[in-house]
């Protein structure tokens, strides 16, 4: 018995040796990235940029869903962006609430014909509205077919070269699209490009706006700050420099519309659309043998309401998971493959053994060393070493996208809020991430059992002085971190 | 060395990294503030000494000393903030005296750095306060390879009128990207007289492929040198270049552009009609309220919203005709007069812009 629980502590410790060294990797990448992004962000005279007519026109898709309560909200924020060319598509996806007639009333639709060839299959449109107030704005109420579909009909009606998907329950920042343009307008051969999500959670919002950013005291959505600061400022950019950037958050990417056309649209079976997408991408134009790049800039910033209970959490991470396995399964084709590049070689090796594996592999590994310091194989002080350096490992990584967040953008100006930062990425790996670890093994379960259901989420709402909305209502939640 | 040992070695490397970073987060929260708190007074004093200068109270020395206290990058920050709420004359004066400073000295030979941010810096420096012994710099830093050096140098064309940096950048125009290209273009308005020149010779080659982008930013410039060229180019068979050109001629009232334009209104392609009748709408002439009216009788949904649009700017005679269309027989033009009968005045503008 002891040399196979040798054995497997051996393979289960070079796993992480080797997933390990891949993060001190991307650690690496993220510092010379995070220099040049901060120089351009900061050596922007975006008062010039708005006064230029030279910025792409840009068509905003946002797909609702029972968004009664924060779409009228949503919309005007939207509607009052710093950018100077672009229009709104909001598709009311069979919401059974009042939707469509909140935006009815307050936006003074009038019905139009279609006037655009259906690119992308979808379900049925019901009809198309105009604003007689906003010309920006188009609607397109439709029969539910979930986000994926949505965005398809979006993306037929879309009369701009570039569409930027986001959920109507996110705050975009003033300047962001500008932001977000920036690699065009450096003249680079853009497929796609994403960029930060921040948790909303605790911010004071006022019309729309983030007006503070704070970090939730409440220790769930606090936490979560620090994995979306990890997901973003460090993973993300050390993946830039690798060139295979696999995932734009749904809730906040920008993509060239010719190129979405020709890899058919989301794919409406994926339940993590925007990672689907990504992939498709990515193999379409390695196919095609176009010159291309994925980027994701940290400056332009997107914020987000991340789930507040344990049990939406879980849904949400199993969903997300879920697609991750389902997403890896389809394209195993791309694995390892050299036709594929960097993302055939290095992405999706590290998504399929590291990202999907890991949470099996960890529990595994528990598991293991339990059964082994019960059965006496193992040596105890060996074993809570082991697991304390892991851990430790884990905070190191949650530090260092802190540190980046404060070289860089210093989004969280109060020490009490960089406090509370410095205490959640401590505290993350003693019991949450275990019970991540343990939704995200439950994922490959449904996987197994095929199951595909998005499962419905509570959502609270934004209110001004960072207080929630006391009516919940349910929605479609962003796919924002991931 | 035993495996435990080793794992001690780890843990106890881990812990020190920790504490250190933990360190290093707040010794950096610290200095900025008391970063920020230094500089603080002297970005004050600044602005204080660039206002009274701005306003002729101040002697252009005060500037000078207090750009000179800040660090370098903030200074040139600060001198594209203001150059933005400067007179040209007056800030060219600035320039001027800025050219014997010792930190703009550095600024400038900064512009052969093997570092693209101390290139972008210089840029940044000579997009705003470039003299005409900048040239040989700035023509440098337009070829550099880092775009967001280019982007940057491109910007000081607003301000350095040059035949030849206007030459250069015109012969890069059409080999950058679409946004480059465009953002070119509006730098290079401000210099005119050289580029209409330039353009004049470009529009001579018609089998040109770069021939849509140059049509494309000539129409920007509003130059009535380019009205005759445009009107040549009604009948190019490239239907980009005649959307352009449909586009551009609603900038120049004048009878051979109507001519040109009524011709492009009966393109087989609807983005050429639309854009034919925007701009027919735009010059407003009461004898093409006919051809705007059939317009609204067009196959194609965007024509008849820009026929209908371009009738509310031939006023109470648009206005009529919509009127007396919102109750005609014709149902896609009925629906059109009354749906843009109920635009309010903002969505009409919106439309318009």
């Amino acid at each position: 018995m002891s040399p196979v629980i040798h054995g497997a502590d051996l393979a289960i410790l070079l796993y992480f040796l080797v997933l390990n060294s891949f993060y001190a990797l991307l650690l690496v990448l993220s510092i010379p990235e995070i220099w040049e992004q901060t120089r351009l962000a900061e050596d922007e005279d975006f008062q010039r940029l708005m006064q230029s007519d030279a910025l792409p026109p840009i068509s905003i898709l946002v797909p609702a869903h029972n968004e009664s309560a924060t779409i009228e909200a949503s919309v005007t924020a939207i509607l009052t962006l710093e950018y100077r060319n672009f229009e709104i598509i909001v598709v009311n996806d069979g919401s059974k609430d009042d939707t469509l007639e909140r935006l009815r009333h307050a936006f003074d639709l009038y019905e139009v014909p279609r006037t655009y060839p259906e690119t992308i299959a979808t379900k049925p449109l019901r009809a198309l509205y105009r604003s007689r107030a906003r010309t920006r704005l188009m609607v397109i109420d439709k029969e539910n077919g979930g986000k994926a579909d949505s965005l398809n009909a979006a993306v037929n009606a879309s009369r701009f070269p570039l569409v930027i998907a986001v959920d109507a329950d996110t705050l975009i920042e003033p300047d962001a699209l500008l932001r977000l343009t920036r690699p065009f307008l450096l003249g680079r051969h853009i497929a796609a490009v994403g960029g930060t999500v921040r948790v909303a959670n605790g911010c004071t919002v006022k019309d729309g706006r983030v007006t503070d950013a704070r970090v939730s005291g409440r220790f769930l959505p606090g936490v979560q700050v620090v994995e979306y600061l990890r997901a973003f400022l460090f993973g993300r950019l050390g993946w830039n420099r690798l060139g295979g950037t696999l995932v734009i958050s749904g809730a906040f990417g920008l993509f060239r519309k010719e190129y979405l056309h020709a890899i058919g649209g989301y794919r409406t079976t994926s339940v993590v659309e925007d990672l689907d997408l990504v992939v498709r991408l990515h193999r379409y134009l390695r196919q095609h043998k176009q010159h291309y790049e994925i980027p994701f800039i940290p400056d332009p910033v997107a914020w987000t309401e991340v789930p507040e209970s344990a049990r939406i959490l879980s849904r949400q991470r199993e969903r997300w998971h879920r697609g991750l396995v389902a997403a890896m399964w389809l394209y195993k084709g791309m694995l390892f493959n050299p036709r594929y590049g960097r993302v055939g070689l290095i992405a999706m090796p590290f998504f399929t053994f590291g990202e999907t594996l890991a949470p099996l592999v960890e529990v595994v590994g528990y598991v293991i060393t339990l059964g082994g310091l019960l059965l006496g194989a193992v040596n105890v002080n060996f074993a809570l070493l082991f697991v304390l350096v892991a851990w430790g490992y884990g905070m190191l990584l949650s530090l260092w996208a802190v540190v980046l967040e404060e070289v860089s953008f210093q989004r969280y100006r109060r020490f009490g809020d960089l406090g509370r930062l410095l205490l959640f990425a401590t505290l993350e790996n003693f019991g949450y991430r275990q019970r991540t670890v343990w939704w995200r093994v439950k994922a490959f379960w449904l996987v197994f059992r095929q199951k595909q259901a998005w499962g419905e989420m509570t959502r609270k709402g934004f209110e001004s002085a960072g207080k929630q909305v006391t009516e919940p209502s349910t929605a479609r939640r962003a796919d924002a971190q991931r | 060395m035993t495996n435990l040992q080793f794992l001690w070695v780890v843990a106890v490397a881990q812990g020190v990294l920790l504490v250190a970073l933990i360190i290093l987060i707040i010794l950096n929260r610290w200095f900025r503030l008391r970063r920020s708190a230094r500089l603080q007074p002297r970005r004050r004093e600044l602005d204080a000494a660039m206002q009274g200068w701005a306003m002729g109270r101040a002697p252009a020395a005060e500037v000078e000393r207090a750009l000179a206290r800040l660090p370098v990058s903030l200074a040139v920050d600060a001198l594209v903030t203001w150059s933005a709420r400067v007179p040209g004359e007056r800030w060219q004066d600035l320039s001027r005296v800025l050219a014997n400073q010792w930190w703009t000295r550095v600024v400038r030979t900064n512009n052969r750095s093997a570092r693209w941010w101390k290139r972008l810096e210089c840029a940044r420096f000579l997009s705003v306060a470039a003299t005409p012994h900048d040239i040989g710099r700035v023509l440098r830093l337009l070829h550099d390879d880092h775009p967001a050096v280019q982007i940057a140098a491109a910007n000081t064309l607003e301000r350095l009128t040059s035949p030849i940096l206007v030459t250069a950048a015109l012969e890069q125009l059409p080999l950058l990207g679409t946004t480059v290209q465009a953002y070119y273009a509006s730098a290079l308005k401000k210099a005119r007289p050289a580029v209409v020149r330039h353009l004049q010779q470009l529009f001579r080659r018609p089998d040109d492929p770069r021939l849509p982008r140059v049509v494309e930013f000539a129409a920007r410039l509003e130059h009535p040198d380019l009205r005759a060229p445009f009107t040549a180019l009604a009948t190019h068979r490239d239907p980009e270049v005649r959307s352009q050109v449909a586009r551009a001629l609603g900038k120049y009232p004048h009878a051979e552009s109507v001519v040109a334009l009524r011709l492009l209104a009966q393109d087989g392609l609807w983005p050429v009609r639309a854009q034919a009748i925007r701009s027919l709408g735009m010059i407003a002439d009461p004898a093409t309220v006919q051809l705007v009216r059939d317009a609204l009788r067009d196959g194609e949904w965007w024509v008849r919203l820009r026929a209908g649009l371009a009738l509310t700017r031939f006023g109470a005679a648009g206005r009529n005709v919509l009127l007396a269309v919102e109750v005609g027989a014709h149902e896609a033009s009925r629906d059109m007069a009354r749906l843009v009968l109920g635009l309010s005045p903002q969505a009409l503008a919106e439309y318009a812009a």
